[in-house]
């Protein structure tokens, strides 16, 4: 998702020849991948200037607009902008640079919808209300495809340029192999040269792929199933996965040896094609996602902030555990265990991603950011956890409770970043039974004496299981825990997993906090049935905060409860209500 | 992150203040084994004032432990908030050092 600041095809910021067409140059803007601007091209054909994605900055127009002016004094040639699709990060940057915007020597080209969008300042399909940019209305000189919604026969008409030039305009249906149809529309100018567009709605409605020589430009076709970008106003995934199996076709048909897509570095069509083989695959599992608009994105970047948080502290001690395993095994003499453990995560690593988040977002909120932003770049670090996140080695040491749930609450973040609902899966559940199996849980060791006492004439299981002895450690170990059932197991409504996970996650903060007396309760009414947990005593630690975390509340809500905490004389108790089941 | 060092009879305290993070945990190190190598071997963290650790931290601690385990040597840490201490609780820490509520409580028990 995010390559690197890549030009290796084509060198940015520097004219030079189009490959397959020798009298083309191309002067190339690479930006980092991000929501804020685009990539730009500039391409200069014997017939006129093509400004393609004029991007979101005006910094990156200025230097757009300083290379075609340069290119205009010298050729005398119109500007035509053409845009891959009308989102705000593709074009906003122009509206305040003269050099780019003047009628009387440039032409702004766009899809007929997004053309529309432009005029009426659709700060949705412009995605404007999403990234908190407003814009204003211009006017937009050629509609392409702007005849009808799709073309079975071909037609021509005329586009009259600045500098009195007129070009062919011919549509046509592209089939790049049997039962495969792009709609096509081609320009073709006086020279000969031609320059054609293919209509590949699915990231939006107005997106177009454009081809000069054979060089392809083809906006957000590669991130269009990505958690974050999919499920934006306009996205459709069926347009999508059409436009897909289009081009996929088309790059395989060997017509096209450079691909430029709208962020990111410029590919060669072998790696396009392996990428949008995978988008493909991403986009055809998107049924259902909701609609990514500015409510969602809010609630999004709260969430990603709330699990952060989580993540912070759940992988600072899963790694902290591992260290700890090591400096035993080390004291024991065991070297090559310890190193074992010692290497399962890399702290560095860990450490630098959980940072850059925080800088974000303490960057983010100064500046009263859009919330895709923290949406985003929280996906982007929980996205590097998950790849080296080795979940099953590390389960083999330490609590698979810990592990189980890290892993679960990066998936959960990601789920929601894809736009489908974090699953929950309430069912009726005998509250005590969930609440005493959590205890259990949490109290006993991995492995017991007998099972270490029996491994002792196989090397390789007594080393895995004491390394799981040591790496295990019962949160209620040495805690005084009480739990008043009542008389009889009250049927609730709960997701299991979630509930369990919520308790764990209270008991943690207790226990964590210094608690050493803890007291569960459960009671009922006819509808509901309370949960109280008390923690106690402890002269280390403080307590918890006196509010309950974002996530607590969250995860509650998800189980199926309502979460409240409160101080009490020497500890800290937390309720959770849940209903009844019918 | 700022360390304030103060001696108390035989014993070195290092009074943390902050962040110790993946920019700071160096530092922390750096003025421990500063102190350790001018012969300070009964060593007090004061991390009252310490808000947030993370695993660079946590390694730095670990490696203290190993290099003050010689008899006569001490190491302890005190006054974590809650935040650091359920970190030290949950990662086992807490088993290998020596936790106490304020540096009195500490000192008096060396």
């Amino acid at each position: 998702m995010l390559p690197g600041n890549g030009g290796e095809l084509l060198t940015p910021r520097t004219w030079q020849t189009v490959p397959g067409a020798a009298d083309t140059r191309i002067f190339a803007e690479i930006r980092k991948a991000d929501v804020i601007s685009s990539n730009s091209y500039l391409i200069q054909t014997p017939d006129l200037l093509l400004l393609v994605d004029p991007g979101g900055l005006l910094s990156q127009a200025e230097i757009l607009a300083t290379a075609v002016t340069r290119c205009r004094d010298d050729t005398g040639l119109p500007l035509m902008v053409m845009l891959t699709h009308a989102h705000v990060d593709h074009f906003i940057g122009m509206q305040a640079c003269p050099a780019l915007f003047d009628p009387e020597h440039s032409i702004l080209a766009v899809h007929d919808a997004g053309a529309m969008a432009i005029e009426r300042r659709d700060p949705n399909l412009t995605q404007g209300e999403v990234l908190g940019r407003e814009f204003a209305a211009m006017p937009v000189g050629v509609h392409l495809f702007g005849d009808s919604k799709c073309c079975d026969t071909i037609r021509t008409k005329e586009i009259r340029l600045p500098h009195k030039v007129t070009i062919s305009c011919v549509r046509d249906r592209f089939s790049p192999e049997p039962g495969i149809y792009i709609d096509r529309e081609c320009l073709l100018f006086s020279s000969g040269h031609r320059i054609e567009l293919y209509h590949t709605p699915g990231h939006s409605p107005d997106s177009c792929c454009i081809r000069v020589g054979r060089t392809l430009f083809i906006g957000d076709l590669l991130f269009a199933a990505n958690p974050g970008i999919a499920g934006l106003c306009g996205w459709d995934q069926d347009d999508l996965i059409r436009s897909l199996e289009g081009m996929l076709a088309m790059f395989k048909s060997g017509t096209i040896d450079i691909v430029c897509p709208g962020h990111g570095r410029i590919i060669t069509v072998n790696h396009a094609c392996t990428m949008l083989e995978g988008v493909l695959a991403d986009a055809r599992a998107l049924t259902d996602i909701a609609e990514l608009n500015r409510h969602r994105a809010e609630e999004t970047a709260r969430f990603a902030e709330d699990c952060m948080e989580e993540i912070n502290e759940l992988f600072t001690i899963l790694a902290g555990r591992l260290y700890y395993v090591a400096h035993v095994m080390d004291e024991l003499g065991e070297t090559d265990m310890a190193v074992q453990a010692g290497t399962l995560m890399d702290g560095d690593v860990l450490d630098g991603l959980l940072e850059s988040f925080r800088e974000f977002a303490a960057a983010h909120h100064a500046q009263d950011h859009v919330s895709i932003h923290l949406a985003l770049k929280a996906g982007q670090v929980i996205g590097k956890l998950e790849r080296s996140f080795m979940k099953d080695k590390v389960a083999r040491i330490i609590d698979v409770s810990l592990v189980t749930r890290a892993g679960r609450l990066l998936s959960s973040y990601s789920t929601m970043l894809r736009g489908f609902t974090p699953p929950r899966e309430r069912e009726a559940c005998a509250l005590c039974t969930v609440i005493e199996s959590v205890i259990i849980g949490l109290s006993g060791p991995s492995c017991s004496d007998d099972d270490i006492l029996a491994s002792t004439d196989d090397e390789a299981a007594f080393s895995r299981l004491l390394l799981a002895r040591i790496g295990t450690r019962p949160l209620l170990d040495g805690i005084r825990v009480s739990f008043a059932r009542g008389t009889d197991d009250p049927c609730v409504l709960i997701d299991r997993d979630l509930f369990s996970d919520l308790l764990t996650y209270i008991l943690e903060d207790l226990v964590g906090t210094g608690a050493e007396e803890l007291a569960l309760g459960v009671t009922t009414d006819q509808a509901c049935a309370t949960v109280t947990i008390t923690g106690t005593g402890g002269k280390n630690g403080g307590g918890p905060a006196s509010t309950v975390r974002g996530f607590f509340l969250r995860l509650c809500e998800r189980a199926g409860g309502s979460l409240s905490g409160e101080c009490t004389p020497g500890g800290h108790r937390y309720t959770i209500a849940v209903n009844r089941a019918a | 992150m700022d360390i304030t060092t103060t001696m108390h009879g035989g014993a070195t305290v290092l009074a943390v203040n902050g962040r110790v993070d993946t920019t700071t945990a160096g530092d922390l190190e750096s003025a421990i084994n500063s102190r350790i190598a001018e012969g300070n071997r009964r060593l007090l963290l004061d991390f009252g004032g310490v808000t947030y650790i993370s695993s660079g931290g946590l390694r730095v601690l670990l490696a203290t432990a190993k290099k003050l385990r010689n008899d006569g040597d001490r190491y302890a840490l005190c006054r974590l908030s809650p935040e650091v201490h359920k970190v030290m609780k949950l990662a086992g820490f807490t088993s290998i050092f020596s936790i106490y509520a304020s540096q009195d409580e500490a000192l008096a028990a060396w």
